[in-house]
């Protein structure tokens, strides 16, 4: 029972993670239907730059958030210029494997200059840890679990309340009608790679704190597709639910089977539950029409 | 995406469906077609392009092309993405590796069953292409390249750890050094090409293109559509079968660590700089991205050495970047690929000097 209960708390503060990277491709699907396949590796570059300005320049915890944060948008916004908004009019098979073969240039951006060893490990977080009955989490998942579910919580209101997230939501139906209403449909999209940068490289610097600086952080995203695709790819709330169903899978698998198996396990439940319900749970299904 | 129909030289006249559909037109194209494949069979005898250097690299572009001949039918023919084509080379590869060490059976009978297995695991992954399109059926193939390695990893024994598999025999002699195996390797590849490129003009080549153009038009004109995309898996995972075979009995050792996500990544990337849906693209594609990498393979550890303020393992990184960056100026400024460009240079060359 201990066990179970350590697992569970693993998966949750896992999934939380999974989830915040999944919303980062719940945003840029829904605004411009592209899977964006370099989410892990946006991640592992924001991740890596908060490094620099934590562990190499050493800053200040919150300077180095507040210098890493525009920078990850930033860096969301050039992707976009440079790769995505060329294609525009193009199929959306190359719109896809663009993103894949952009994962290969960040992923080889990032050994050209922090090279291919972990870095040195940093603190986030305060060490401690907390009793709860028998299960003994430790302070850092639970900063990890609730800073996660407070920029979903965020991003979410964002979504319902604000100008822009309702243009975002107008951009996501349909790109005519929100540019006839005189809402610029290139800018929209511009903001939403921009978050989606932002969403990954705050789930980068969550594990990264955990897991430690090395390049297999860019794993994380082989699990938040699946988290995105069983949520449903239009949704955000079903991308969370979606992140913390994959965090659990994933923990309890590994944790009972042992031999990697949560990777796996994942991508068989995906295949099954898209074969049952193509569009997730909370996904729009596309009806034809001819 | 794909667009070869090209005017073929002037004189000539398609008066029948027949002489339409020829794939070589006129006496000059015979000549140099033949020429070609006799210089091709005779590069191991040529001396500077002899050396076990250039021929292992031959070698290697020459399996590849099978992989990638695979991946071009149903990726750029039939308009499904799969970024897992290498975990079907490394069915292919171990079925071959395990029929080879554990009965006994020399390559001939092993490369056969190799592809079978491959296409058996293809039709499986495939099966869910009857209600996923795009995006969607991309990611179970890119879970078949999880599931199947993590299956190789952990529930076969020998898999994991590798093993040596004998080389190619016929009777006694056998085809163990670079020099000798170039001639296995090319008469595959252009058997396989030739296969490839009459199975692409025929009916299940246009049911193909049909279904990636429009697959609503296609269902209505009567193209059974789930039969057809299954189809495409199986012909794609075969060729990866077959190809996996060849390279086990090539290596004489099979190991995972030669078929990982990476590779299925690369694969897209020469099919797509060679041109989707384009066979003879598909061997310029895989001829460029080689050469690049060769390229960068030899500067990677220069620029280490003169430039000490990179990292350890800047090298691998400098690889990815061009690479990558190839791949995606291609898909931006010649989303047809380095066959268009020779498609254009043909024109060119037949309308010289009265180009206009």
């Amino acid at each position: 029972m201990e066990f179970f209960g350590k697992i569970i708390a693993a998966g949750l503060m896992n999934g939380a993670i999974y989830g915040l990277v999944a919303v980062g491709f719940v945003l840029i699907y829904k605004s411009s239907s592209v899977l964006n396949f370099s989410q892990g590796y946006m991640l592992l570059l924001g991740a890596y730059i908060f490094w620099s300005f934590r562990a190499a320049l050493r800053l200040d915890l919150f300077l180095s958030l507040i210098l890493t944060l525009p920078t990850a948008f930033l860096m969301g916004i050039l992707i976009e210029r440079i790769t995505l908004r060329p294609l525009i009019g193009q199929p959306l098979l190359s719109m896809i494997t663009v993103t894949i073969f952009l994962s290969l240039v960040l992923e080889g951006l990032v050994s050209l200059f922090w090279g291919t060893y972990p870095l040195q490990q940093v603190n986030i977080f305060p060490k401690g840890s907390l009793k709860l009955g028998k299960t003994v989490l430790t302070t850092e998942s639970l900063f990890a679990f609730g800073l996660a579910l407070a920029v979903m919580v965020a991003l979410i209101l964002f979504f319902r309340f604000t100008r822009l997230g309702l243009a975002m939501r107008g951009v996501a139906e349909g790109h005519q009608t929100v540019q006839s209403m005189g809402i610029s449909v290139k800018r929209i999209l511009t903001v939403c790679w921009g978050i989606a940068g932002v969403a990954a490289t705050l789930g980068g610097i969550l594990l990264g704190g955990t897991l430690g600086f090395q390049l297999g952080l860019s794993h994380i995203g082989l699990l938040a597709i699946p988290a995105a695709f069983i949520g449903g790819l239009e949704s955000p709330e079903g991308a969370i639910i979606g992140g913390v169903l994959i965090g659990l899978v994933e923990s309890i698998v590994s944790g009972y089977v042992g031999k990697a198996a949560g990777v796996p396990a994942t991508y068989v439940i995906l295949i099954v539950v898209m074969f049952f319900r193509p569009y997730g749970f909370f996904g729009l299904e596309k009806i034809e029409r001819v | 995406m794909a667009h070869t129909s090209f005017y073929p030289p002037s004189g000539i006249y398609s008066d029948s469906y027949r002489k339409d559909m020829r794939i070589v037109k006129t006496k000059t194209q015979w000549i140099m077609s033949i020429a070609s494949l006799i210089l091709l069979f005779m590069i191991p005898h040529i001396p500077f392009l002899n050396s076990t250097y250039s021929l292992r690299l031959l070698i290697g572009v020459a399996i590849t092309v099978i992989i990638c001949l695979g991946l071009n039918m149903l990726t750029g023919y039939c308009g499904q993405l799969n970024i897992g084509q290498s975990a079907f080379v490394m069915v292919g590869a171990f079925t071959s590796g395990l029929l080879n060490i554990h009965f006994g059976w020399p390559f001939w009978a092993c490369v056969i069953p190799a592809g079978i297995a491959s296409a058996i695991m293809g039709a499986i992954f495939g099966i869910p292409s009857v209600r996923l399109k795009g995006l969607y059926l991309a990611l179970t193939t890119l879970g078949a390249q999880i599931i199947l390695t993590w299956i190789a990893l952990f529930y076969i024994p020998l898999t994991a750890a590798g093993f040596s598999v004998e080389p190619i025999k016929i009777g006694t002699f056998a085809f163990n050094t670079p020099q000798k195996f170039y001639y296995i390797a090319m008469l595959f590849t252009v058997v396989m090409a030739f296969f490839a490129k009459n199975m692409m003009r025929s009916g299940p080549g246009r049911a193909f293109i049909a279904i990636r153009d429009n697959d609503i038009a296609a269902e209505a004109m009567g193209i059974d559509i789930f039969r057809y995309k299954l189809l495409a898996f199986i012909v794609c995972t075969f060729y990866a079968g077959v190809a996996g075979s060849l390279f086990v009995h090539y290596m004489m050792w099979a190991h995972l660590e030669s078929f990982t996500l990476n590779d299925s990544i690369w694969y897209v990337v020469m099919i797509i700089v060679g041109g989707l849906g384009s066979i003879e693209g598909t061997i310029f594609g895989v001829i460029f991205i080689t050469a690049l990498k060769e390229f960068i393979f030899v500067i990677g550890p220069m620029a280490e050495g003169k430039l000490p303020f990179l990292p350890i393992g800047a090298g691998s990184g400098l690889l990815l970047v061009i690479i990558g960056g190839v791949a995606i100026l291609f898909l931006i400024f010649e989303p047809r690929g380095l066959a268009h460009r020779w498609n254009l240079f043909k024109a060119y060359y037949r309308l010289w000097p009265f180009g206009y």
